[in-house]
């Protein structure tokens, strides 16, 4: 069995693992990088944020397409060519994860392609994807297996009908219905896609509303739209059983006391992601779970096994690329020595539907419950020039400042291209900056950033484009 | 049943040590009768009873270290539902007067910064899972990202800094300022040289070791402290021949109000006349900051000889009080303190001590300032010396009066015409002191 000997062995080459991998070689530690896909990339690049994101770009580009017969632009119904679609989409997975492989060779890491067991609180061996065993000695390892998809006890998917996100990714085909289970945000940003091209989407949900955790002002407006362009949202309905046929899957279900069932081409699991830490070997190491299945660490993300590091998805909530990437800067510099912690004032997070969705820090209901006194100030996008120009006036952007100390403790922003306005909500909120900072932080006109400067303006007096707080009226420009 | 807890002592008491349990369980207690006696960094105080009842339980012990609040006894009241409550009495409950002024700030030592510790914990701490208000991110300090690095990286706890932005979020320059005060107070700590081991006493014979009793350790520390103003004692005689008539024939007036007209009484009274003449003398200074603070109060501090030790409580707005009203509130403080019933709030807030050591013997003696205050006054027994007065001698009581002062802010002109000032006056016009008597 071939050994390597190394400082740093990091178990997993996602968001987490990659940066964690390419920050220690910067600080000059021997590294190796254990993952079984070809390059670098893990869930996020293969299997979830960009090929998504990819697919999403292409129901955006058709459904303003059709909304621009408001403004006398007609298309006609777009014709879809699937197979160009998936694989354009695959193109941008290889280029981004080739890009990847080679950032990985220059830094001279050692990536070893195989799926690692610890042995010890010191070694790891790796079946390599053809086969072989290697011993890998490590100073320190990096957990960032990531998670995988959550299963519904009794429901099997993977087959060509019944599939999970990883499927529906690469479903090669736009179905004529699809059955979505679950209304989070991975469920209702496929649904988004499939539906714009043309898919009867139907989403069917236990809970009494759709991504739980969210305002209910920003999830409403979503909500509404979907309304439109779903077939139908299915609230407190219990899926009772999937049943496999030729082609095409029954499905029953049970809401008020009453059974009904539904054929679908196509149904899509996803309710929810699990930390993915089977095969590990976690049992030959000290590393303990909580009782979620997580990885349990400390603020600078080491396990209760000294040596051994955790970071991202299978480290805990939230389950975000980006909060993975932030962890993997802070242990490569606890790893060399650094007195760093994972001490995030706020983490930005991104639901990609038409509109999208994204706040950060604390939402409005989170400070109802922890009894923090807090200012709500929405501006409404029916008074934004930008967004009217844009034809979309359902946007909604709101703030929440401390009312002790006026700054700012969360950001929550629903219309197109909220993922890209929330950033600078997140750098409020790290710099301590209270409403009055960003409303007297010039923004360009016309945009949608405007928006945030109004509702900042909101909270300590009137904004411009609104009368009075909350009650909205056309912009005079 | 009442648990009843230690109350809060005094400003920035923490917790006290229980000198005596005065009841066991089973006793009958009637409202306000002692139940312990415990004495604190500040003072011993009687803790009384909140209620008429029977002491089911104590517990604690002589010699525990008690905290502000913890359960000392549990009382079955005579007169209340069988429910468990909780009784927190005011701390005025404590002792017998309630003080209308706060205590002076000057008193108080400043926060101490201590850099923070990195924990180490063995087992993996449980972290907030989400960006929720459970972690409550947003409402942490208020400092950049990279200022939150630099102080992890100095080991400075965030909310030791004070942070000098808008709405006192912490800047770069706050945390740096904090490092430099840290390493500025470890360096230029007082060079104690290292105290050399005790040698072995017991070869030469038989010993016994004691710990220090919180007074005493206190008044160690203090006296340390004072050591460091260079200071110097000035001395000089008052002719208290008249002055010592006049006393005499106040005497029993005073006694009627309940006082006992003294020599130091009657001192206390013609220092806040000297204070106001000198405002120096009534002054703290601070070296870091070279700064003076005038006090326009007069408080006067008196060293009182005790069974724990040396207490030095303290006579508020002496200023604005009569001959009989200093007599009757210093024969009332003294055996207070004596009768370990003072409050910590007594015992702070002074801007000069005087302490008579007449009453036991001498002649001068140098005392040793009271930080942060300026200046002591000393005094000891008068006698009857002979005065060359025209032509002959006459028989004049005279009284040696030392004065310290702290030479960094009083110079040695200045406190010799502050002595002789207060000598003069308690020659020449002594009869003023007596208004009000």
């Amino acid at each position: 069995m071939e050994k390597i000997i190394t400082e740093v062995a990091v178990i997993g080459a996602g968001p987490g693992g990659y940066p964690a991998a390419f920050a220690l070689a910067d600080k000059g530690k021997k590294v190796v990088l254990i993952d079984p896909e070809a390059n670098p990339g893990g869930v996020c690049l293969y299997r979830g944020c960009i090929p998504s994101k990819a697919l999403l770009h292409a129901a955006k580009v058709a459904e303003e397409a059709r909304d621009a017969e408001d403004f006398g632009l007609s298309y006609g119904e777009p014709k879809v060519d699937p197979e160009k679609l998936f694989s354009w989409k695959d193109g941008v997975v290889t280029k981004l994860t080739g890009g990847l492989r080679s950032l990985t060779k220059a830094r001279k890491i050692n990536y070893v392609r195989g799926r690692a067991s610890f042995t010890s609180s010191g070694a790891l061996r790796v079946v390599t994807n053809s086969g072989e065993e290697r011993e890998v000695v490590f100073q320190n390892a990096i957990i960032s297996t990531g998670s995988v998809s959550g299963k519904i006890p009794g429901v099997d998917f993977g087959s060509r009908n019944v599939v999970d996100s990883d499927g529906a990714l690469s479903m090669g085909e736009i179905p004529s219905s699809l059955l979505v289970v679950g209304g989070g945000y991975i469920g209702l940003e496929l649904g988004t896609f499939f539906s714009s091209l043309g898919t009867e989407v139907t989403v069917v949900e236990m809970l009494p509303g759709l991504l739980q955790g969210i305002d209910r002002d920003l999830a409403g407006v979503l909500k509404k739209r979907l309304d439109e362009k779903f077939k139908s949202i299915m609230l407190e309905t219990k899926l009772v059983s999937i049943n496999e046929l030729d082609n095409e899957v029954q499905v029953s279900f049970e809401a008020d006391g009453k059974s009904f069932e539904e054929k679908y081409e196509k149904v899509l699991i996803s309710v929810g992601r699990v930390p993915y830490t089977e095969g590990l070997g976690l049992e030959n190491t000290r590393v303990t779970l909580d009782g979620k299945g997580f990885i349990e660490t400390d603020t600078q993300r080491k396990t209760a096994d000294p040596a051994i590091f955790a970071i991202g998805d299978v480290a805990g909530e939230p389950m975000l690329a980006h909060k993975a990437t932030y962890e993997a800067k802070i242990v490569a510099e606890v790893i060399t020595g650094a007195k760093t912690h994972y001490d995030p004032r706020a983490v930005p997070a991104v639901i990609f539907t038409d509109p999208e969705i994204a706040w950060c820090g604390m939402t409005e209901s989170e400070a109802k419950e922890t009894g923090v006194e807090i200012e709500v100030s929405k501006f409404p996008w029916a008074a934004s020039g930008r967004a009217l120009t844009l034809n979309r006036t359902d946007g909604l952007t709101k703030i929440i400042t401390h009312r002790g100390t006026g700054r700012v403790v969360g950001v929550g922003i629903v219309g197109p291209q909220a993922g890209e306005l929330i950033s600078e909500s997140v750098l409020a909120i790290e710099m301590g900056a209270t409403a009055e900072d960003m409303a007297f932080s010039i923004h360009p006109h016309p945009t949608l950033t405007e928006t945030l400067m109004e509702a900042a303006e909101g909270i300590y007096g009137a904004s411009t484009h609104i009368m009075k707080r909350r009650s909205g009226r056309a912009p005079r420009k | 049943m009442i648990e009843f807890r230690l109350p809060e002592l005094g400003e920035g008491i923490e917790s006290g040590q229980v000198i005596e349990v005065l009841v066991s369980p089973g006793d009958r207690v009637t409202l306000e009768q002692p139940l312990l006696e415990v004495e604190t960094d500040k003072a011993a105080v009687e803790i009384p009873s909140p209620t008429d009842g029977t002491i089911v339980d104590v517990l604690v012990s002589a010699g525990d270290t008690v905290a502000i609040n913890e359960v000392l006894v549990r009382i079955d009241g005579d007169s209340e539902d069988k429910e468990p409550t909780s009784v927190e009495p005011d701390a005025s409950a404590a002792v017998d007067e309630a003080e209308e002024e706060s205590p002076a700030a000057a008193e108080k030592p400043a926060p101490e910064r201590k850099p923070a510790k990195e924990e180490k914990k063995p087992s993996p701490q449980r972290v907030p899972r989400t960006d929720g208000a459970a972690s409550s991110g947003p409402l942490k300090v208020a400092a950049a990202p990279s200022v939150r690095r630099l102080a992890r990286e100095l080991g400075i706890e965030l909310s030791s800094v004070s942070g000098t932005g808008p709405r006192g979020r912490i800047l770069e320059r706050d945390v740096k300022t904090c490092a430099k005060a840290i390493i500025k107070s470890a360096s230029s700590a007082p060079a104690v040289p290292e105290e050399p081991e005790l040698p072995d006493f017991s070869r030469w014979g038989e010993t016994i070791t004691e710990s220090f009793s919180t007074v005493r350790k206190l008044t160690a520390e203090r006296l340390t402290q004072a050591w460091a103003a260079p200071h110097v004692t000035q001395f000089d005689k008052a002719d208290a021949t008249r002055l010592e008539e006049l006393r005499k024939l106040n005497k029993e007036k005073v006694t009627e109000a309940g006082g006992s007209l003294t020599v130091t009484a009657i001192l206390v009274k013609a220092l806040s006349r000297a204070l106001s003449e000198f405002p120096k003398f009534n002054s703290s200074i601070h070296m870091g900051s070279r700064t003076i603070v005038y006090k326009k109060y007069v408080n006067i501090g008196v060293a009182v000889d005790t069974e724990r030790g040396l207490l030095v409580p303290v006579i508020r707005g002496v200023d604005k009080k009569d001959i009989t009203q200093l007599s009757v509130e210093l024969t009332d403080i003294s055996s207070r303190a004596r009768e370990k019933k003072l409050s910590a709030d007594r015992l702070q807030g002074g801007s000069f001590t005087i302490t008579n050591l007449g009453g036991i013997g001498g002649t001068f003696f140098t005392p040793i300032l009271n930080p942060p205050e300026v200046a002591i006054l000393g005094v000891s027994r008068s006698s009857v010396e002979p005065a060359y007065v025209e032509g002959e001698f006459l028989p004049r009581l005279m009284l040696p009066l030392s004065l310290s002062y702290d030479h960094r802010i009083i110079d040695g002109a200045e406190a010799a015409r502050f002595l002789r000032w207060l000598c003069e006056m308690l020659e020449g016009s002594p009869e003023s002191l007596f208004k009000g008597v």
